[in-house]
């Protein structure tokens, strides 16, 4: 029988799905010792709540239902809302920051070259800080956990919405909206046109014009700062990549002014991870305080999300060592089950066989790609190299 | 590390690859490729696509750089950086028919209701169309668009015209403009990322060019 799943819709196993546990497993582990929390929000939000706090790109995406309680409603196409909501509501002002971190499956509309509807998000945010320090720890927190996870080949690339934000401010309503989803859709060209028509004071006319090209490595920074003098809107931008390049990162940043999100979103810093083996970003994110304001909370809000099976599929957790198939070998279940008990006690990962056939279960685990091979009754064990030569040991 | 630059075969690709000699990029080999699909020139690979194959390139991050149709472009939707309009290629996107139809397109929007339109654009016509608040029956061919209203297939067709002699010579005539296109230099959001000293200096030479090129 054919078990066809709806369309847009995926079932990850095997190797992928092992190395997406590693991953999920390191993620929360390394972020609950820094203090966050595990959070693991509703798989419904309702319409009523999420569609004026989401992001426009998200909103546009959402897959709308309704409950069997006539509750109009929207499978989670963000876990940042529902864990914003969450917090206000179950923390008291003076237990401020708060910190969460998560992974769980988010449902949007696809978009190019995506087909599918749903994915794995891993993600953490830490809520309510007025002072500095929590963009600098969002970043570093982040690079750490990409190390862990096997994904050194990787670039934050920084921008911050308020120095595009600022520079917009200057242009009638119509022309900064232009330019903004000129640079969110990646057209130079309609950017440059849109310059032209609008109606822009020469000053930031020439900030404007250096935006698309303000990309580089740290010295980006200075060059922006140069190009629009004093009170240049850098200083959380700036802040952060020194801090992140005193911590021996500064050749996994790169700054990237013209990155524009949704500017009724994002408030400050924002960010893109990438990696040299794949061409799609891995995620991102930035500083959204008005979602924490909207939502009663006061401070600043800092966090980001990763896709977890692109995380996994990039990381080196997919060729990790198979199991050791253990053999019960005519032993009873009990004895066979207590004996492989204590050989996985130091954490070697083991598969029992229950084959009658000594010969057919040494088979099934050179089968199977399994590195090695034990017999429980003799505590006989084998290395098994490719092509099944087995050496004792 | 080599740069990778998708170029697509077909119509436009003697544009690409003039401008590509005349940025003054290394080219050898480029100007009578053959049957060879990956061409390596210098510190440049060039790899030679089917047109609307370009921006998935693009995309995915296995080219840096390319040159893609406005067209495709548009019907891909892949998340790409378009960085220059070369202005090569030009030509426009348009609604073609019968000069039977033309009342219609002149009339209420409520007359274009269950319209049939031919086109390899699908994306391009669905959004045309429903930005307008009109439902069509979008028919999606591959080819010999042309032909669809002429058979009776199609009410009229969604193509890009350049000269429009094509449609004089199947009698039908433009009865709206969608949008112009051209030729466009684009690049993948990791390389604008990563590699963005590489990736400018490829857009000021091929931007020289175009501006040295324009009278």
């Amino acid at each position: 029988m054919v078990n066809r799943l709806p369309r847009g819709c995926v079932n990850v196993g095997g190797e992928l799905a092992s190395a997406m546990e590693e991953c999920r497993r390191i993620f929360l582990s390394f972020f609950e010792n820094w203090g966050y929390s595990p959070f693991l929000p509703s798989g419904l939000q309702l319409l009523e709540s999420a569609w004026d706090k989401l992001p426009s790109q998200v909103r546009s995406r959402l897959v709308a239902l309704t409950t069997p309680y006539g509750e109009p409603c929207c499978l989670r196409g963000d876990i940042t809302l529902a864990a914003v909501a969450y917090l206000a509501s179950h923390y008291a002002p003076e237990e401020q920051p708060l910190r969460i971190c998560y992974c769980d499956r988010v449902y949007m509309k696809s978009a190019p070259p995506r087909t599918s509807i749903e994915s794995f998000q891993i993600g953490a945010e830490l809520l309510g800080w007025e002072g500095e320090g929590a963009d600098a720890e969002m970043l570093s927190l982040l690079l750490r956990v990409l190390d862990a996870l096997g994904l050194e080949r990787t670039t934050i690339a920084l921008g911050d919405s308020t120095f595009l934000q600022r520079a917009l401010a200057s242009a009638e309503s119509a022309a900064a909206e232009s330019l903004a989803d000129a640079l969110r859709k990646g057209s130079l060209p309609d950017y440059f046109a849109a310059l032209e028509k609008g109606n822009i004071p020469d000053f930031y006319r020439t900030i404007l014009s250096a935006i698309p090209r303000l990309r580089g490595d740290i010295s980006v920074l200075s060059e922006a700062e140069k190009l629009w003098g004093r009170g240049a809107p850098l200083s959380a931008l700036k802040t952060t990549a020194a801090t992140l390049e005193s911590q021996g990162y500064g050749n996994r940043i790169s700054i990237d002014l013209s990155l524009a999100r949704d500017p009724g979103y994002y408030s400050g810093p924002l960010f893109e991870v990438y990696s040299w083996e794949s061409g799609r970003s891995l995620g991102g994110g930035g500083r959204y305080d008005r979602l924490l304001s909207s939502c009663g909370l006061k401070g600043q809000a800092m966090g980001f999300a990763l896709d977890l099976e692109q995380a996994a599929s990039l990381s080196s957790f997919p060729s990790r060592r198979s199991p050791t198939m253990a053999w019960a070998g005519g032993l009873s279940p009990e004895e066979a089950l207590r004996r492989a008990a204590d050989l996985s006690s130091d954490g070697t990962r083991i598969e029992m066989n229950w084959n009658g056939d000594r010969n057919a279960s040494l088979q099934a685990a050179e089968k199977r790609g399994c590195r090695s091979w034990v017999d429980l009754a003799s505590g006989t064990a084998f290395t098994l190299f490719p092509a099944g030569k087995g050496v004792a040991s | 590390m080599m740069l990778t630059i998708a170029l697509p075969t077909g119509r436009v690709f003697s544009d690409a690859a003039e401008m590509i000699a005349g940025a003054g990029l290394p080219c050898d080999g480029l100007a009578s490729p053959g049957r060879k699909l990956v061409i390596e020139a210098g510190e440049f690979r060039y790899i030679l696509a089917k047109p609307s194959d370009v921006p998935l390139y693009v995309s995915y991050g296995t080219a840096d750089l390319a040159f893609a149709g406005g067209d495709v472009l548009l019907e891909s939707a892949m998340p790409v950086v378009e960085l220059l309009d070369t202005g090569a290629g030009r030509c426009s996107v348009v609604v073609a028919g019968p000069r039977s139809q033309a009342e219609r397109f002149r009339g209420h929007a409520s007359e274009l209701m269950g319209l049939k339109v031919a086109t390899k654009y699908p994306r391009i016509a669905d959004g045309h169309f429903s930005a307008r608040g009109v439902q069509v029956d979008i028919i999606h061919l591959h080819g010999s668009i042309e032909l669809a209203p002429k058979l009776g297939l199609s009410d009229c067709i969604l193509d890009i015209v350049q000269t429009g002699s094509t449609l004089r010579a199947n009698s039908l005539e433009v009865l709206e403009h969608v949008c112009d296109v051209s030729l466009r230099l684009v690049a993948s959001r990791k390389s604008t990322a990563l590699r963005w000293k590489e990736v400018q200096s490829v857009m000021n030479k091929i931007s020289s060019h175009v501006k040295e090129k324009r009278p």
